[in-house]
């Protein structure tokens, strides 16, 4: 049968991994879940009891600094089933942006494996097409605001810089080979807006994990 | 409709699966004569005289964005390996058009495939 992709988030404890520490991990529903990326306040944070609304989200955006670049404080899990860890529709994502190895999960299932290296991409839409909007450079892919680091086999290191991801010429490959069997692999994502930057707002961007299976 | 049929040195016939299920890796291992390999638009794509066969199926899968979630088929590879040389067709499952590519042995896009794929 075809390999299918599980993400899994790292809700506990980004030094454990998912093979010895499953529990640490919420697979999330990629139809009815979602991640949500902010700076975070007293609202809109970890261990929320309600769906954040729109007005919430946006009291709680990135305030773009003058002089330095500002990395996205917050990554949340929204947990539309609101079933894990006492009935809570957020969690912080554990170690998103910093020097911690196993944050993102990516589980390939499957008795095949991969036929090629698995890739994190990001584009406009899902369409696949475009790479117009501010977060990815305006379609210079270098410019992009979308760090993401593979952290299967070690720590990203301080201060992680990460391919800037947009498009079909820069994506991450999440491995380092094509695996016969069933296999996670990790990655460390994050999202740095320039100092300065001239255009404020709030856009949505599609990340894609292109794949392939024998 | 099954998307491939194989027919061995010894004339006997292997049907192969579907997109998501393609039975690529349960071929016999047998010396293959001929491949007719069914394409999106109706045609038929016959490979023959390689010494070796590859096969595999590209999907993406969105984690962020309207449509998160749904395996979309991307491309389907059929390659024939001569000496060192690869002559790949990419099969666009969205638009059914098919490119040619040659690659050598060299190739990062070759020497990246899992060895268990080739017949």
């Amino acid at each position: 049968m075809a390999t299918v992709m599980t993400l899994l988030t790292n809700f506990v404890d980004a030094t454990k991994d998912y093979d010895n520490f499953p529990a640490d991990y919420i697979a999330v529903d990629l139809t009815n879940d979602y991640l949500i990326w902010t700076a975070g306040d007293s609202v809109v944070k970890d261990l929320m009891t309600h769906e954040p609304t729109s007005d919430e989200l946006n009291a709680a955006a990135t305030i773009i600094d003058d002089s330095l670049d500002t990395t996205v404080a917050l990554c949340l899990l929204m947990d539309y089933s609101h079933d894990v860890g006492g009935s809570y529709y957020t969690h912080k994502i554990i170690g998103m942006s910093e020097n911690k190895q196993y944050v993102f999960c990516f589980y390939f299932n499957g008795t095949t494996g991969t036929a090629t290296i698995p890739r994190l991409e990001a584009w406009d839409t899902s369409s696949h097409t475009t790479i117009d909007k501010n977060v990815l450079g305006l379609s210079v892919p270098a410019n992009s605001m979308i760090k993401a680091i593979r952290t299967t086999d070690s720590l990203p290191g301080t201060g992680w810089i990460g391919t800037s991801i947009a498009g079909a010429a820069n994506y991450l490959e999440l491995d380092t080979a094509a695996r016969s069997y069933s296999t996670q692999v990790y990655a460390n994502i994050k999202i740095v807006i320039p100092a300065a930057y001239a255009t404020p707002s709030a856009e949505t961007f599609v990340l894609t994990v292109r794949y392939t299976y024998l | 409709m099954n998307l491939y049929t194989i027919i061995f040195e010894d004339n006997s016939v292997y049907q192969g699966g579907d997109l998501e299920n393609t039975k690529w890796v349960e071929i016999p291992n047998k010396k293959i004569r001929t491949i007719f390999y069914s394409l999106p638009l109706g045609d038929c794509l016959g490979l023959s005289e390689y010494d070796k066969y590859y096969h595999y199926i590209e999907v993406t899968t969105d984690i962020m964005g309207e449509n998160k979630g749904k395996i979309n088929l991307e491309f389907a590879y059929l390659i024939g390996k001569k000496g060192t040389t690869y002559k790949m067709y990419k099969i666009n499952l969205r638009t059914g058009q098919v490119e040619v590519m040659i690659l050598e042995e060299k190739d990062k896009m070759i020497q990246q495939l899992n060895p268990i794929g080739w017949h």
